[in-house]
């Protein structure tokens, strides 16, 4: 259980990213935060791990109060948490391996790790992660030489590394094209239903969220301006969406994907 | 970002001219700009005004240099045409440009108020062909001259685009063959001493006189006049000599005089070259005898000698000394650059962390900091090497140390900014991912950051030290060691060959390195 408590960020140029938000995500969600850019889901989703410091506000995550944590136990807590980005944030000079067992070093000792150097079972547990997500004969190459598709596949794998609860996902989708944000939504889902991750994950499509999403909360200026359920979101309407998410929000169009999905998910 | 287009939109307000079309080009004909700066193009107006006050200086000036004798305006110009027709073309066309103003004053007040009329830009173009113009004339450019003496120059370039003659010589060693003469003749003359495989002459006969001059009184005349008695003709043949090599001809008086045979028809010296035996025969008349002084032995007999002199071969072929010091003085180059590369790299590093601008901006300190090291830096990198080298000089001498000291300088500079740019161009994306995972400083600075910069730094560190070798070329022409040293010498002593040799080993240098740099650096960018 997350409960997000009143969480404020004003930033050092006094832009106001949050404003007093409060909701609470059950183990085993898949939460969806919409938004437009700038509407403080990327900020949201960065409080919960400490990439970003809130201004005031309690992260509740089992009984622990994230805002306050320091140091090691800050560390702790973060290697519970995984994350995966809009750009996928991969060393593109490194390779995918060493990429991968990035997630691995919150678990490491410091010093081996400035060698590359990692436990037998980090690199085993590397290989099934990347068997898992198709990618292991791409292992050795660098991360800038993948496609788009594959890279976030890496960025994925590198967050289950981590043997997290809880998985951050900041538009993991927005930076690629429509077959290819099916595929990759797929496996977030699959780690939500197999593995009952918590999935907490912010969307720009209203198709994507209705297909994918258990609940969603709507974002404008800061401000939670929508609580929704599976129910809710299945009855919205395109005229809805926009009132929460402004004119920016556009559809997918169904017919033209669902057909070949199943397909795409193999490239 | 739309306000601001429209801001720059408003810039250009389509108001009418101030003035009309005619006092326009009136105003333009007593101050050149005046006109279009009231016709509402202000900056077109200040542009030619300072063009042609600027230029109008620079004539005067350069009239005053080309006829400095002369005074009255009239007086100058004319002799300066006179002397150097260039000024006729720049008369023309600055008139011309003068004519255009007045025009274009007329167009530009006359579109004014329509925005949609573009304005002329020929005066611009007059403007700046009569800076080329002026240009020319300051840079004394002499294209005739180029290419006329580029024929008498063609040889000594010739030596230093190819100077490989001097790149090997042959070790030699003098020969000596000689045979034994005398004068007056004895019952017993000297025998010819045949010897076997060296060279020696054989004289016939072995005895005789070198020829006289004697003053005499004719008989006849009963008046005084010199007498030459012409010396004793010689048949003279060599033994085992070096095949085809010239050998020369001396001779050795009494008293031990030498000097060589001069061949009295030609008035040269003589020279003969023997056959593929090493024999060979000559004619030769005995010459004068140089001084007086002429020593005999016990029996009044005067000992000459003939010689046969050779400049033979010994062994094979080996570098010449130009090239073995342009070898050395390369390798001594190579290296100047790249210790001044090495020590450029150790203290650039910390240096570009001061200098990076995503580092140093935590606080109004750190920002200060970092904008003194930033100007810092660009002095040092707007000073030449050569400049530094002649600083360096100054404190630790001619030689090596004081190239490396001035290539470093200028490396930390070049350095420092190049890396410190690659640290503000890291993406900060890896960094917070490699955060999130739950990563110390120490992984977050060997996963995120690490990877980043290390392949431009490597990049930089390459085309660094390909540049301080090419530096290092010709930082020893002020004298700061490497090769640079001695190809000034030897351009200074006209030894243009050896100066070749030099060229060619930077060019041959520079070109492996270019190559090798550039490939490396594929791999890391």
């Amino acid at each position: 259980m997350l409960e997000i408590r009143n969480l404020t960020k004003i930033y050092d140029d006094g832009t106001l990213a949050l404003d007093n938000v409060s909701f609470s995500v059950p183990d085993g969600e898949f939460l969806i935060v919409i938004g437009l850019s700038g509407s403080g889901k990327s900020t949201l989703l960065r409080c919960i791990n400490r990439l970003i410091d809130p201004t005031e506000g309690e992260i509740i995550w089992n009984g622990v109060d994230l805002a306050k944590l320091k140091g090691e136990e800050l560390r702790k807590v973060r290697r519970k948490i995984g994350i995966v980005f809009q750009h996928f944030n991969l060393v593109d000079r490194s390779t995918v391996m060493i990429n991968i067992l990035t997630g691995r070093l919150g678990y490491s000792r410091t010093w081996p790790t400035m060698l590359h150097r990692f436990s037998k079972n980090d690199r085993e547990k590397a290989w099934q992660t990347l068997e898992r997500m198709g990618i292991e004969d791409q292992a050795h190459k660098l991360a800038r030489e993948l496609s788009g598709g594959q890279q976030q596949r890496v960025g994925i794998s590198r967050a289950l590394m981590q043997d997290p609860e809880l998985m951050l996902a900041d538009e993991p989708v927005a930076s690629l094209d429509p077959v290819l944000a099916h595929s990759i939504l797929q496996h977030l889902e699959d780690l939500n239903q197999e593995d009952e991750l918590t999935i907490i994950c912010s969307l720009h499509y209203l198709d994507l969220v209705q297909r994918y999403g258990t609940s969603v909360i709507g974002l404008r200026e800061g401000k939670l301006v929508y609580q929704g359920s599976k129910e809710d979101i299945q009855k919205m309407t395109d005229e809805e969406f926009k009132t929460i998410y402004g004119e920016e929000a556009v559809r997918i169009s169904d017919t033209s994907l669902e057909g070949s999905v199943g397909e795409v998910i193999e490239l | 970002m739309k306000a601001r287009e429209h801001k720059i939109y408003q810039e250009e307000p389509a108001l009418p001219s101030l003035v009309p079309p005619w006092l326009a080009a009136v105003l333009s004909a007593i101050i050149p700009g005046l006109g279009q700066a009231l016709g509402r193009a202000l900056k077109r107006g200040v542009i030619i005004f300072a063009s042609f006050v600027s230029i109008f200086g620079l004539l005067i000036w350069r009239f005053q240099i080309a006829a400095p004798r002369d005074t009255g305006v009239i007086n100058i110009v004319l002799k300066a045409f006179k002397l150097q027709p260039v000024f006729i073309v720049i008369a023309i066309f600055f008139t011309l440009m003068y004519i255009w103003n007045i025009i274009d004053a007329y167009q530009v007040a006359k579109a004014a108020g329509k925005p949609e009329k573009r304005k002329p830009f020929l005066v611009f173009f007059l403007i700046i062909l009569v800076f080329f113009l002026i240009g020319w004339q300051i840079g004394r450019i002499d294209l005739y001259g180029f290419v006329s003496q580029f024929d008498d120059s063609f040889p000594i370039l010739s030596q230093i685009l190819w100077p490989w003659e001097k790149a090997i010589t042959y070790p030699t060693v003098e020969v000596i063959g000689t045979a034994q003469l005398e004068s007056p003749c004895t019952d017993t003359p000297p025998e010819p001493e045949p010897r076997e495989d060296k060279p020696y002459l054989v004289a016939d006969p072995t005895c005789g006189f070198p020829t006289m001059e004697e003053v005499g009184k004719n008989e006849e005349t009963g008046d005084w006049e010199r007498v030459v008695t012409q010396g004793t003709d010689f048949h003279v043949e060599g033994y085992n000599f070096d095949p085809g090599r010239e050998v020369e001809i001396w001779w050795r008086d009494s008293a031990g005089r030498p000097y060589i045979h001069r061949d009295l028809e030609t008035d040269t010296n003589l020279k003969v070259i023997p056959d593929e035996d090493g024999y060979f025969e000559t004619d030769l008349i005995w010459p004068f005898p140089i001084g007086d002084t002429v020593r005999t032995n016990m029996e009044g007999v005067a000992e000459w000698e003939l010689q046969g002199i050779q400049i033979s071969l010994i062994g094979t072929w080996e570098f010449s000394e130009e090239i073995e010091l342009a070898v050395v003085l390369m390798i001594e180059t190579i290296f100047i650059g790249m210790m001044a590369t090495f020590f450029g790299v150790i203290l650039s590093v910390p240096v570009s962390f001061l200098a990076a601008r995503n580092l140093m901006n935590a606080n109004a300190f750190t920002l200060g900091v970092y904008y003194a090291i930033r100007f810092i830096l660009n002095i040092i990198r707007s000073i030449e090497p050569l400049i530094w080298a002649i600083m360096a000089i100054i404190i630790v001498g001619l030689g090596p140390f004081a190239g490396i000291l001035a290539l470093t300088v200028h490396s930390i500079a070049a350095l420092g900014k190049l890396y410190s740019e690659a640290i503000e161009s890291i993406d900060p994306g890896p960094i917070e991912a490699v955060q999130a995972t739950g990563a110390n400083w120490f992984q977050i600075v060997m996963y995120g950051v690490v990877p980043q910069i290390i392949p431009p730094f490597i990049s930089f560190t390459i085309y660094r030290w390909d540049i301080n070798i090419r530096m290092s070329t010709i930082i020893g022409i002020v004298g700061g060691g490497g090769i640079g040293y001695i190809l000034v010498q030897w351009i200074r002593n006209w030894k243009y060959q050896e100066a070749g040799i030099a060229v060619w080993f930077i060019a041959i240098t520079v070109a492996i390195l270019d190559y090798v740099s550039a490939e490396i650096r594929e791999r890391f960018v």
